[in-house]
């Protein structure tokens, strides 16, 4: 045990660190609280999922198309609108941060991602990106879920391995055996766990076999517990220097570098930004929501950076839909199809535009046409950043890529 | 064996949203049959949800409405959604015909739909309601005529020229046969029997006979110019469908785990009567077998069944009606939202860390009366402004009458109160929990002992479950 270990065990130590006796009922002693990560690779995955269909159009700009400003013609941005990047793409004014993550090589944009068949209704679409379904399959486990049921077999894995900044755990982070952590504040989660009522019924748990359902409920509840203790103490051992913007988004991704920061054992974390569902008056709309999502991540890029963990952590954006190409008569856009996909980390193996801008030539009526399977993504962030076998997960074999 | 009242409460647990102490007491000794039947007779008469007034201006209905009002429509729509949820809610805790709530509760994740109208979704509860007990037939009937359903299975799209899939995929799929017992050919081939099924500009069924497909269809093994009724008569005629749908009753009502002889036999019944609801239902509800302890409290209750409870049980009331949404939203079943055209899969899906969390924290927001912000992700059409903020106390206070549970319990002597209350809250086995826990005072309120103790009982797990 070097030193930093030794500091941060100390710190969890005094803050909860009589072993539970709902943790020995499982056979878990003192030093299996301090487990390595859960993944092998030692990196981890920071997933920001952008609500409403973001008009990725809008966000990354073929400046010098015409097709783009024939059908956007007041919609489309130009001059004052813009930050070009290379000589034919520009990124919207309102993301600066990720301009300069772009010119710094940190960003890494995939144009085209869909899936075939696209639904443009904001539950179904949003279900199959979390699900990591077809177009046409309904599951009810979650693709970040199915991650923590392959990790060792799910034998080894803790709801706290993968967080989500919310009330509300997402249909991603629900696996078909293992489940995710969601909380919006450590203090929140902590506070609950206090009520001496369940704390008590999780002191004294003991598996039942007379009663599976009972049996459940109280497992769930002793992990719950555990994942609520471990994540307070973690959450007193580091606190960021940086000032984030004043905002939900920005105190989430705080929490997010914080827990990072303290070595918390957990490989994905999971956040969402709303606001993208821009049918009327969209500048305006998507200005505050993308000035929203770049400087927190611009903030939370560099806090990490200043603390040494930008290199092994992987951020990826992504939403349920793009819009369609043209604008509409209430100066805005409706749902669309394919999208592009931004992905964050100090280390890139192909930093820049990934591939190709999207085609506006030939479009699906109206709308863009997708040439990578968001699953193909998922599978590269499996297999590279999160090290378990994708085919596991996702249920079959997707075609690398190799932005990591 | 069960007690007597187990029973009485296991009736009205899984029939109903659960009862009242005193009610309990007043059938206790009531044969079991007679319950029953008097269950049965309370849901004959019963009311609509007429709460969202049609909303479309006569003069508009006539000219046409235009897309900007359209979209104005579907944002006020929102707002609406969450009136119609209290609503519903609402009738659920305090209507007399509570197995009709509870068919029409069923039928609404069967029949699972959502659009963005909630002046349509208001109707299709109406419909789902009034044939919620009578014959499954009538029921699937309609549903297929139904506006929300078209609208939400893009049977508005379903020409004869380009035929569209989707509803007569689903309706096998999920509303009738059960994969496995069609095939894509009977997909394609019903589909265009269904071309022409459309909704109006007034919102209402119409058949647009210019779009249907009259020609001749191939469909489970028989040929004919089938229309869309032939193929529904089609399917009903066939058993499987009778399987299908008497599996997902006893799924729901009965155990997770089927006894597939006793299902087999229900199915049977079930079919020969016409597919009578009422008749189904009422087999299952006098069998002994229903009865058996591995059914009773073998249920994780659901989001609306367990906030159902609450109002019955304390009167919960929400000064912001948003923080019931959002509790359903936090907990993960909101009225009117089903995840997918699947419906909600229930059972153990409905827990994770987060929810069975504030499932177990629920009496003490209740017993404080304050402190319910839950920052559940905002719908997506809705403006994020809207979302709740940590100040806006407003929002989170909740209000909550123990006066009847006190007066249950209060005259019942001292060492046999606790087990009074444990048998009236938990329906499983209690025998493993540890009282002393529960009598304990266990948070800064200005309730008295009695009601702290009840809360306590209602924090435990096993109240989640039915």
């Amino acid at each position: 045990m070097d030193r930093r270990d030794f500091i941060r065990n100390s710190a969890l130590a005094s803050a909860s660190m009589m072993v539970p006796s709902f943790l020995k009922a499982f056979g878990i002693g003192r030093n299996e609280l301090f487990m390595p990560a859960a993944n092998t690779t030692g990196k981890r995955l920071v997933v920001i999922q952008l609500s409403g269909g973001n008009d990725g159009l809008n966000c990354v700009v073929p400046f010098r198309n015409d097709l783009y400003y024939q059908a956007r013609p007041s919609l489309g941005l130009k001059d004052d609108d813009i930050i070009k990047i290379t000589d034919e793409v520009a990124l919207n004014s309102n993301l600066q941060g990720l301009a300069d993550l772009f010119n710094s090589g940190n960003l890494s944009i995939i144009n085209s991602v869909g899936y075939p068949n696209p639904n443009r209704s904001h539950f179904r679409s949003m279900d199959i990106w979390q699900s990591a379904s077809d177009e046409n399959q309904y599951l009810y486990s979650g693709w970040v879920g199915r991650y923590l049921d392959a990790t060792c077999n799910g034998t080894c894995a803790k709801p706290y391995n993968a967080i989500e900044i919310d009330d509300t755990l997402s249909l991603a982070l629900k696996g078909d055996t293992m489940k995710g952590l969601a909380f919006s504040r450590a203090s929140i989660l902590h506070n609950s766990s206090q009520n001496p009522i369940i704390r008590g019924v999780a002191n004294e748990y003991r598996p039942n076999n007379d009663h599976p359902e009972v049996e459940y409920l109280q497992k769930t509840l002793a992990e719950t517990m555990e994942s609520a203790d471990y994540i307070y103490a973690h959450s007193k051992t580091f606190k960021s220097q940086r000032t984030y913007p004043a905002n939900n988004f920005g105190n989430h991704l705080k929490t997010i570098a914080e827990l990072i920061c303290s070595d918390c054992n957990s490989s994905v974390y999971y956040l969402s930004l709303s606001g993208f569902d821009t049918h009327v008056l969209q500048k305006g709309q998507q200005k505050r929501a993308l000035k929203t999502l770049s400087d927190g991540l611009a903030a939370f890029c560099q806090d990490l950076k200043e603390n040494n963990k930008f290199d092994d952590t992987v951020v990826m954006t992504f939403s349920e839909f793009g819009r369609r190409v043209a604008q509409n008569a209430s100066g805005g856009t409706d749902h669309g199809t394919a999208n592009n996909i931004y992905v964050i980390s100090g280390k890139l193996a192909k930093p820049g535009l990934y591939n190709p801008m999207a085609d506006l030539q030939n479009l699906d009526e109206g709308d863009l046409i997708y040439n990578v399977d968001f699953r193909q993504v998922y599978a590269t962030m499996l297999d590279k950043v999160l090290g378990v076998d994708s085919q596991k997960v996702l249920g079959k074999k997707f075609e690398m890529m190799n932005f990591v | 064996m069960a007690s007597a009242q187990k029973k009485i409460q296991h009736l009205f647990l899984r029939a109903g949203f659960g009862e009242t102490p005193s009610r309990i007491n007043s059938l206790v000794n009531a044969p079991l049959s007679s319950v029953v039947d008097g269950l049965f007779a309370a849901s004959q008469e019963y009311k609509d949800i007429n709460y969202l007034p049609y909303p479309i201006p006569e003069n508009e209905e006539k000219n046409g409405v235009g897309a900007f009002k359209i979209l104005k429509m579907f944002l006020k729509s929102y707002g609406e959604m969450e009136e119609l949820n209290g609503e519903w809610l609402f009738k659920m805790t305090y209507t007399p015909a509570v197995l009709r709530e509870k068919m029409t509760f069923f039928w609404h994740n069967h029949f699972s739909t959502s659009t963005p109208l909630a002046y349509l979704m208001q109707v299709q509860n109406n419909t789902l309601r009034q044939y919620a007990m009578g014959k499954f037939g009538d029921l699937l009937h309609a549903v297929a005529k139904d506006p929300a359903m078209i609208l939400y299975l893009n049977n508005q799209q379903n020409k004869k020229a380009h035929p569209n899939e989707n509803f007569a995929r689903e309706v096998m799929e999920l509303f009738t046969l059960g994969v496995g017992n069609y095939t894509e050919k009977d997909i394609k081939e019903s589909a265009r029997a269904f071309t022409g099924w459309t909704v109006n500009a007034k919102g209402e069924y119409q058949f647009n006979d210019k779009q249907h497909d009259f020609d001749e269809k191939e469909f489970l093994g028989q040929k004919g110019n089938f229309t869309g009724e032939d193929i529904l008569n089609i399917i009903l005629a066939n058993k499987q469908t009778a399987v299908f749908i008497t599996t997902k009753i006893y799924k729901e009502f009965v155990n997770q785990n089927v006894n597939t002889e006793r299902v087999n036999e229900l199915a049977e019944g079930f079919f020969n009567s016409g597919y009578d609801i009422s008749a189904l239902m009422k087999t299952i509800f006098k069998s002994d077998w229903f009865y058996d302890d591995e059914n009773i409290g073998a249920k994780i209750c659901s989001p609306v069944e367990l906030l159902v409870r609450y109002k019955k049980l304390v009167n919960v009331d929400t000064s912001n009606k948003k923080t019931l949404v959002d509790l359903q939203k936090a907990l993960g079943q909101v009225l009117f939202f089903p995840p997918n055209v699947a419906g909600w899969k229930g059972g153990n899906t409905w827990i994770d860390s987060s929810s069975l969390l504030l499932r177990l924290s629920i009496p003490l927001y209740v017993i404080r009366g304050e402190g319910l912000i839950l920052k559940a992700k905002p719908h997506p059409e809705e403006n994020p402004e809207d979302a709740p903020k940590d100040d806006d106390s407003e929002r989170g206070k909740i209000t909550s009458d123990w006066t009847d549970l006190n007066n249950a319990f209060k005259d019942i002597p001292a060492d046999k109160q606790m087990q009074a209350m444990l048998d009236y809250f938990i329906q499983c086995d209690t025998s493993r929990i540890d009282r002393n826990l529960l009598k304990t005072s266990w948070t800064n309120s200005d309730k008295d002992n009695l009601t702290l103790s009840m809360a306590a009982i209602m924090s435990l797990p096993e109240f989640q479950l039915i």
